[in-house]
């Protein structure tokens, strides 16, 4: 199962923006008027005004994309599965669920007493209409791979049928794949024009405006009103990082998508900054089996690449020490991930140098690679310590677009890949799923690797599924799978008042995660 | 006149024709298939296919060329694929924007660049004249994304007298409409203000030189009137550049629209760009390049007026 693969290019787009773009130069940190920029002036903030990086892909959730529209989607849809601050899902219009013994069949109970914003009810048949959209969803389609069939058991009970075990499903119903719309709205076809949900606000159409801003006010009697403190909600899609840090600077935002070169300037202004690790930036190797080029497909020569990259430099230099230097994409703060493994490839030319000899390839290869303008912050450290090894890369450039239909068919290529916040997504989005990404996991091909990924999906989910998984993770690790440098972090300043919850799979937060703080 | 008005408006139309046709199918043939852009990659051929059948690309280009011409000549460039919208709704939102500056910035580098390039003309090789020539090569030398930034950090930030960001309607305040266009308009202005007066200061002392004006002070009118006939016949020369200007600073607005986070047709443009957007482009087109016919039509006008000697061309 995968996750829609446009999460993976924002990332990209993220990662570059905020590795490319340029320090503002000092400013106050205070409005006209002496009240604290940001709108964090003592008294509780009313008004939620976010800048998010990016406009709303579509208002129907399933032509809808998980990256950046969570909180437009938050505002005016409700899930049947929410996540908690672990990423762990947790009830919403679905109030329990059950597995089957054979983990084949998922029983959902739904709340009652919910009604869409055009009158409509919703019930099991509405969750139906709304699960069968969604699987045949152009984006959303994807999460529901492993269901057959859908069906209501009763006004108050639905039950997925699923073709194939499926122990992520729920986390990508709760990370944005299961916004529940209504059902006459469905078969108007009318989402793509406006919103009509049941969620917590009700979306102001007379004061916004498509690609610039997006207004919402508070309803009176939603079921889940406690978990949402702010009366009213303006959604800002803004790209630009300096555009942004200043409408931040000068009140007109009191919560951005930030810059990580900007971090000074927000602990000098007295922001809340939260951070969270979103997507791993490194070599991807397309050609793990040496189809392609007969070096890539000897561990040894992977294992070369990983030692000759100094990836805390990079880290450093171009992702501005937002991150994490580590050779794993486990996500750093979760449960997979083994610090201890981080000193396998510590930096060493010379180490490098000796395993490619071993390898049969002392006086290295040449390779071609892509390349587009939104990587070129990593290509000098890439062209020096490929040169370094011996490496010939000719550098083929095409346009982003381009990069993300072509860059698989070259046997590696420059990576930032977004990142799962659980634990069997990155399993099957990394490793064993083919993706734009991941085009030929191989995965069949590496025997000890293919035992320990049965072993894991056939693992009760807990403990001991964690274990197996992190047996995996120092596996590929050692067969230096890819080569990443390090895991960056998405970065998040609020007004003092403020607080988000970051969520390792989701670009921007849905509005559950923004609390008063 | 009328012939006059006439001929201008038919090279207008044809134009309007050659760019916007032109622009439909390098477009199309730039863009090819825009499915994947609009639906993600992970949809299948069929919802691609579905797709395409919605929009209407899976007809022949020239039946999507006259489908689109038919409706376009009565004023209605369809409907957003992005959106599913009409595209005039889109125009319409964004227009008064990227109006509000450009116009704003116009007007302040018309009056800015006329005041300094007669004060230039007057004292050529005094300190102000070179004062104006240093300042041009360092306002060409700067990108204008830096200017707007500095711009923001100074007046909205620093003095807090104008908005970082954002664009307020003139509907809702004129004050606050003000206060969201100045910065943005200064910068997109600075450079045209310099334009304009270094071509008028040139056109100045180039008239001032003739032997009309000798003559004129020969019969000992006074220095004002002097200076009238003057800027009279060099007035042409900065009246085209500002208009050019204008045409310009259209085009130019993206780098202001996007350090002010201002939705105007600039970002509007790049956004479609990317997207894939074609209606959406196809309507920017029309609308630009009527824009600078009718921005044309007006220079020839006044320059009909100020010199009666272009109407005969």
């Amino acid at each position: 199962m995968t996750r829609t693969r446009t999460t993976a290019l924002v990332a990209v787009a993220v990662a570059a923006a905020t590795a490319l773009a340029a320090c503002t130069s000092a400013g106050g940190g205070n409005t006209p008027g002496g009240s604290t920029a940001g709108g964090g002036g003592g008294a509780e903030i009313t008004e939620l005004k976010a800048g998010v990086f990016l406009d709303v892909t579509s208002w129907d959730p399933a032509s809808a994309d998980i990256g950046f529209d969570g909180p437009y989607l938050s505002a005016v849809y409700d899930p049947l599965v929410a996540l908690d601050n672990e990423a762990k899902p947790i009830p919403a219009l679905a109030t329990k669920w059950e597995w089957s013994a054979d983990r084949l069949t998922l029983s959902m109970d739904l709340r009652t007493g919910v009604t869409f914003d055009d009158g409509q009810k919703f019930d099991a048949a509405a969750a139906v209409e709304n699960l069968k959209h969604l699987k045949a969803g152009v984006r959303s389609g994807q999460a529901y791979l492993n269901v057959a069939d859908v069906s209501a058991k009763d006004d108050d009970t639905v039950e997925l049928k699923l073709t194939k075990r499926d122990d992520s499903l729920l986390y990508f119903m709760g990370l944005g794949r299961s916004w529940m719309a209504s059902p006459a709205a469905i078969k108007a076809d009318a989402l793509a024009k406006g919103p009509v949900g049941s969620g917590p606000y009700k979306f102001v159409a007379d004061k916004s405006a498509p690609q610039s801003q997006y207004v919402f006010t508070k309803k009176d009697n939603h079921w889940d009103s406690a978990t949402y403190p702010f009366k009213d909600v303006q959604l800002l899609p803004i790209m630009d990082q300096a555009a942004s840090f200043n409408a931040m600077q000068s009140g007109q935002l009191n919560l951005q998508f930030a810059n990580a070169a900007n971090l000074p300037k927000a602990k000098e202004a007295g922001w809340n900054i939260a951070s969270k690790p979103s997507s791993w930036v490194g070599v991807q190797f397309a050609d793990r089996t040496g189809s392609q080029v007969k070096a890539l497909g000897d561990v040894k020569v992977r294992q070369a690449i990983a030692y000759a990259f100094d990836s805390a430099g990079i880290l450093q230099a171009v992702g501005n020490g937002a991150g994490t230097a580590t050779n794993q994409l486990w996500p750093v703060d979760g449960q997979v991930y083994d610090k201890s493994m981080d000193g396998k490839y510590q930096t060493n030319m010379d180490k490098a140098k000796q395993l490619l000899a071993e390898a049969g390839y002392a006086g290295g290869f040449s390779v071609k690679m892509p390349m587009s303008p939104i990587f070129q912050a990593w290509q000098p450290a890439a062209n020096q310590t490929f040169g370094d090894l011996g490496i010939k890369v000719e550098w083929v450039d095409m346009a982003m677009p381009d990069y993300q239909k072509n860059a698989p068919t070259y046997p590696m290529f420059l990576a930032v890949i977004a990142m799962s916040g659980n634990d069997m997504a990155t399993l099957s989005d990394q490793v064993t799923t083919a993706q734009w990404y991941n085009p030929n996991p191989s995965v069949d091909k590496f025997p000890e690797v293919k035992s320990l990924v049965d072993e894991v999906e056939k693992a009760e989910p807990g403990a001991a599924q964690t274990e197996l998984l992190k047996k995996l993770n120092t596996k590929l690790v050692d067969l230096a799978w890819w080569d990443v440098w390090y895991q960056a972090d998405n970065m998040y300043f609020s007004a003092k008042g403020i607080k988000v919850q970051p969520v390792t799979g989701m670009m921007f937060p849905t509005l559950r995660f923004i609390q008063r703080g | 006149m009328f012939s006059f008005i006439a001929k201008r408006l038919l090279s207008g139309i044809l134009l309007l024709a050659v760019v916007t046709t032109g622009t439909f199918f390098i477009a199309h043939a730039a863009i090819g298939d825009p499915t994947p852009g609009l639906l993600g990659n992970s949809a299948t051929p069929a919802q691609q296919a579905a797709l395409r059948a919605k929009i209407g690309i899976d007809r022949p280009l020239l039946t999507q060329f006259w489908d689109w011409l038919t409706h376009a000549v009565t004023g209605d460039f369809g409907t957003s694929w992005r959106t599913f919208t009409p595209v005039n709704d889109d125009l319409a939102l964004r227009l008064p924007v990227t109006l509000s500056v450009v116009v704003f910035a116009t007007v302040l580098s018309a009056v800015f660049g006329v005041i300094i390039g007669i004060a230039c003309g007057l004292r050529p090789g005094s300190v102000f004249d070179r004062l104006l020539k240093f300042v041009s090569v360092v306002l060409f030398a700067l990108p204008g994304y830096w200017l707007g930034i500095v711009l923001v950090q100074v007046f909205a930030l620093g003095l807090g007298w104008f908005d970082a960001t954002g664009y307020v309607s003139p509907n809702i305040s004129v004050s606050g409409w003000l206060r969201s266009i100045t910065l943005p308009s200064v910068a997109l202005a600075l450079g045209a203000i310099v334009m304009i007066a270094e071509q008028l200061r040139n056109s100045f002392l180039e008239v001032n030189n003739q032997d009309f004006v000798r003559t004129l002070r020969a019969r000992g009118l006074s220095k004002r009137r002097v200076v009238r006939h003057v800027l009279r016949n060099s007035a042409p020369a900065a009246l085209t550049v500002l208009a050019m200007m204008f045409v310009g600073l259209l085009g130019g607005a993206i780098i202001v629209e996007l350090v002010f986070n201002l939705q105007g047709i600039g970002l509007l443009t790049q956004q479609s760009s990317q997207n894939g957007n074609i209606p959406v482009l196809l309507g920017l087109t029309v609308m630009t390049v009527v824009f600078v016919v009718v921005i044309n039509l007006l220079l020839d006008l006044v320059l009909g007026w100020v010199n009666p000697k272009v109407r005969d061309r």
